[in-house]
């Protein structure tokens, strides 16, 4: 049994506040969420962005494996004092009644409903009209606390997302090794690639494949996202994800902090406490990468995969990716497009030297039931 | 050369023969007498309308001009109402009261359109009789809440509190039983308008199973209407799509399929640029965008096979209007755009080249701060959609921006258009009396230029489709959005009562907001849980029966409407997202 006290520990570096976004089930309007997203981010802070038309679960769920400190919530078409007060409700059955909650909405929340909401656990709610400054203020303000660790966990018994998502936490704030580095540990899979080659969209798809293989095992997905500048960040692979959104599903995105090469100074130590969370399987999102980037060379997964998309430039680019010495595969997603098959015989030519050769796949993660992603997901849990 | 690029191209040999009409006009004294006598014959043609003043005056307003050049320029450049380009109007005549008879009447339809939606089906039965009591013909317009929107059921997790709300709930075909009860579906003086995209075929399905319920299937060709069902201005703005793009084009195209055979007084896609407008695009956006998507629904469904002179005059459009300085000629741009592409690049007779259009006033444009402005702004607005002789209009309540619209204003919204189209004499008397102007003439001009460049980005990036994939038209919008909130913040763009004239200490109005029971929405979720349950054997069956006309490649349509007979919207959506995907957001 290990003591996890974060109090101490987390203080000093959480001073950013982690925050989840969402617009709620049956709700497409993002506008004004996306708006506050990007503001947030540009003033430190960390915000996930779940999308629109999500459920209360899906809310819920992502809020406790990302371990945030709040939930933003934009609601424009009505039924927000159930949406709100049910994830309240689920927060507090799922023993995270400290996680804050807070909103907006436009015109359709009116005065009488923000007072309910305010009695129900609702810490504000921002009206149409309220100028960005003052919500990202009240972030600062409300959410910049830690929360609280848990007390004890049962480190020896499979760990539940609550206790999972704050050891994650810790993990990024300490740098001791994981307490959970023993026992059995499952297969970690690494992919990478620049930024816009379709890493999320086809690690959903791998997702759906994992989740149509087997009955119950569970999958871990670690995503990297750069921070800014200002040390905010916008993670938004949950967003793209129409998959992987579900409770066999264990996802956490990480914001790469400062750290070059697509990864964050905590991966490492992220991924063995994953690795030896019971899961099936384990993705691990690497930020865009740049050509000479190596994220995994230091043995961080079992296999590393490349993927990249038609549009790299001149065949000569090829030669600039150092990657493409070292990755086990390589994915040419969006072959769909015009140059797809010029990229993969030209591909299939810098790859004939290296030994061992890597395999080759051609994927359009955006089609349903892509052949080729069958193929991906064949190799990466072979 | 693209669809696209042969529109823009046809649009500038138009101009170009324009003017050379004009020319020849000038120098060819033989066609300027032709021309001469042609006018007259025109100008005698139009009727005398008497203001209730006792002044006389022509029903329709013509350049007072005997000049060959000048009426060269109206009759082949903006073309006489009814006649290519249809710039002054798509049709001969319209708004017009004709005094007396009956019968007459028949022939002129009300432009008047109310948009319903609320609680369960016969809540919203109730308000549509409320509504139209008194109408001679019944147009009814249907607002869903958000779960069918979204092609969910009401008992699914977390909606709870969304079941009613915005609009009415709709789980299963016996909803549409009661949704259209006790009106006459079969009539050639009822029409439906169901505002509905992502789901719409399976929504159709159940509209059509349950007239076959009440009428037999003999009411099938007699019925009219139409469904929203524009999949691409979904992607591009409004968030309700339910399958991926491509599988939804295909449900869209099976069931177009299916309408123009058998169901030909129905308008299978109501091309919109409202919810375009709404999300935060310019004018010139949401024209160009609208007319693009159309004319890309015309190629898919001329590729299915089916011919522009049938599904072509069953095409109609939605626009937005608001307040900005476009909306005075965007209507009549629309128009002429239109026609020249479906005339010179999709071969296409007179009826598939009108644009028909329906407006609505803009609710963006709406704001809860000291809300009975709305009232003026709806007005304004009305006037516009009006002197772009829209065929049919929509006006919002201004309590919109925090409720589904009480009864009070819903009322005082269907008497503005009253007032416009009865009480005042602008429309009714003279049905063109503000165009022609130098000042709407200047803005066609600039408006079909911004347009057509808008044309020519979206060509540059493959077309449509392949635009709509980059997210080009999405991040535009998003684009002007953030300008629109940044003119707002900077005062550059002033609404009345906000960022200018507010007064701040003012809080919001605690109007009363018209909102679903709990006790309904449990209602609701009993009934479709009894249909669920007396349907449990014949569900599985349907739902396979339906997997394999879609694995098939046959029309999806046809067959859903007998998986609507056994099984829930949300159980249909379930079962096609297993096989074609859900849709992927683009951020």
């Amino acid at each position: 049994m290990t003591k996890l006290s974060r109090h101490s520990n987390t203080r000093s570096i959480r001073r950013t506040p982690r925050i989840l976004t969402v617009v709620p089930i049956c709700d497409g309007h993002d506008s004004a969420i996306v708006t506050i997203n990007f503001e947030f981010a540009r003033h430190g802070i960390e915000v996930i962005y779940l999308g629109y038309h999500r459920s209360v679960r899906d809310v819920v769920r992502a809020a406790i494996q990302e371990d945030v400190q709040a939930i933003g919530i934009s609601s424009y078409n009505g039924g927000h004092i159930e949406f709100f007060s049910q994830v309240l409700r689920m927060l507090r059955d799922e023993g995270a009644a400290d996680i804050g909650v807070f909103g907006g909405g436009g015109g359709t929340i009116t005065a009488p409903d923000v007072r309910v909401l305010k009695r129900r656990g609702v810490d504000e709610i921002f009206l149409a009209g309220t100028p960005l400054e003052s919500i990202v203020e009240f972030v600062r303000r409300n959410y910049s606390k830690p929360r609280r660790g848990i007390a004890r966990a049962n480190l020896d018994g499979p760990l539940n997302d609550l206790e999972l998502g704050k050891l994650l936490t810790a993990a990024e704030v300490r740098s001791k090794p994981s307490p959970l580095a023993r026992g059995p540990s499952t297969t970690v899979i690494g992919i990478t690639g620049p930024g816009g080659a379709g890493k999320t969209t086809l690690i959903d798809e791998l997702a759906l494949r994992f989740l149509n293989s087997q009955a119950r095992g569970r999958l871990a997905i670690l995503s990297h996202d750069p921070s800014l500048a200002a040390k905010g960040a916008l993670l938004g692979d949950r967003a793209g994800m129409v998959n992987a959104q579900q409770d066999r599903v264990f996802m956490r995105s990480i914001g790469t902090r400062g750290k070059p090469g697509g990864l964050a100074a905590a991966t490492r130590r992220s991924v063995e406490i994953l690795k030896h969370g019971g899961f099936g399987l384990t993705l691990v999102e690497s930020a865009g990468i740049g050509q000479e980037d190596l994220p995994f060379a230091r043995g961080v997964v079992d296999k590393q995969v490349l993927v990249m998309s038609p549009d790299y430039g001149s065949r000569l680019q090829l030669h600039k990716i150092v990657m493409l010495e070292t990755a086990d595969v390589v994915v040419v997603n969006k072959a769909d497009l015009p140059g797809g098959r010029t990229a993969y015989s030209e591909l299939e030519q810098r790859l004939a030297s290296n030994k061992p050769r890597p395999k080759l796949i051609a994927t359009v993660a955006k089609r349903h039931r892509d052949p080729g992603v069958d193929e991906l997901f064949k190799e990466v849990v072979s | 050369m693209s669809a696209l690029a042969q529109i823009i191209n046809a649009a500038q040999e138009f101009e170009r023969s324009v003017e050379a009409q004009v020319r020849k006009a000038r120098s060819d004294t033989r066609f300027a007498g032709e021309l001469r006598r042609r006018w007259r014959k025109i100008r005698d043609g139009v009727p005398t309308i008497e203001t209730p003043a006792g002044l006389k005056l022509p029903r329709l307003a013509l350049p007072q001009t005997d000049e060959p050049a000048e009426i060269a320029r109206f009759v082949f450049g903006d073309g006489l109402p009814g006649e290519f380009p249809f710039v002054t109007a798509a049709y001969p005549e319209m708004y017009l009261q004709k005094p007396g008879g009956s019968g007459q009447q028949a022939e002129v339809e009300e432009p008047t359109r109310l948009f319903a939606g609320l609680g369960l089906a016969e809540d919203t039965n109730r308000r549509f009789h409320y509504l139209t009591q008194h109408q001679h013909s019944i147009r009814l317009s249907t607002a869903f809440d958000g779960p069918t929107l979204y092609g969910i059921d009401s008992d699914a997790d977390g909606v709870l509190g969304k079941v009613g709300e915005g609009g009415v709930a709709i789980d299963t075909v016996e909803d549409m039983e009661r949704l259209y009860a006790r009106f006459p579906l079969g009539d050639e003086h009822f029409s439906v308008s169901m505002t509905i995209n992502g789901p719409a075929p399976i929504i159709l399905a159940m509209y059509v199973a349950a007239a076959q319920r009440r009428f037999g299937r003999s009411v099938i060709p007699k019925l009219r209407g139409t469904v929203q069902a524009d999949i691409l201005k979904e992607v591009q703005a409004q968030n309700e799509t339910i399958f991926p793009m491509e599988a939804s084009l295909r449900f869209l195209t099976d069931m177009a399929e299916f309408t123009t055979t058998h169901m030909q007084r129905w308008y299978p896609i109501s091309i919109s640029g409202y919810h375009i407008a709404e999300a935060g695009a310019t004018p010139v956006q949401q024209a160009a965008f609208t007319l693009s998507n159309g004319f890309a629904y015309v190629e898919m469904f001329q590729s299915r096979g089916l011919a522009v002179d049938r599904f072509g005059p069953r095409l109609s459009f939605f626009l937005d209007c608001g307040l900005d300085l476009e909306y005075v000629a965007l209507g009549r741009v629309c128009r002429k755009l239109w026609a020249i592409g479906m005339r010179d690049v999709f071969h296409a007779g007179l009826r598939a080249q009108m644009f028909k259009l329906h407006t609505q006033t803009s609710g963006r444009s709406l704001i809860a701060q000291e809300y009975k402005n709305n009232l003026t702004r709806t007005a304004i607005e009305l006037l516009l959609a009006y002197m772009n002789a829209t065929n049919s209009c929509h006006s919002n309540s201004a309590d919109e921006p925090f409720t589904t619209p009480s009864e009070e204003y819903v009322r005082l919204a269907a008497h503005a258009q009253a007032i416009v189209l009865e009480e005042s004499g602008l429309f009714k008397l003279m049905m063109n009396t503000l165009a022609g102007s130098p000042g709407m003439k200047i803005l066609e001009r600039a408006l079909e230029e911004a347009i057509l460049n808008e044309f020519r980005q979206i060509d540059q990036l493959g077309g449509v489709l392949a635009a709509t994939e980059l997210r080009y038209q999405r991040s535009q919008i998003q684009t002007a959005a953030h300008r629109y909130e940044t003119q707002i913040n900077d005062g550059t763009r002033p609404i009345i009562g906000w960022n200018r004239f507010g007064d701040r200490s003012a809080s919001l109005p605690d109007v009363k907001v018209v909102r679903t029971p709990r006790s309904r929405q449990q209602l609701q979720i009993n009934r479709l849980q009894k249909f669920k349950r007396t349907h449990r054997d014949q569900a599985g069956r349907a739902l396979d029966r339906l997997s394999k006309v879609v694995e098939s490649g046959g029309n999806v349509f046809a067959e859903l409407l007998n998986t609507v007979e056994h099984c829930s919207l949300g159980q249909i959506t379930g079962r096609l997202q297993e096989i074609v995907g859900r849709f992927r957001p683009t951020m």
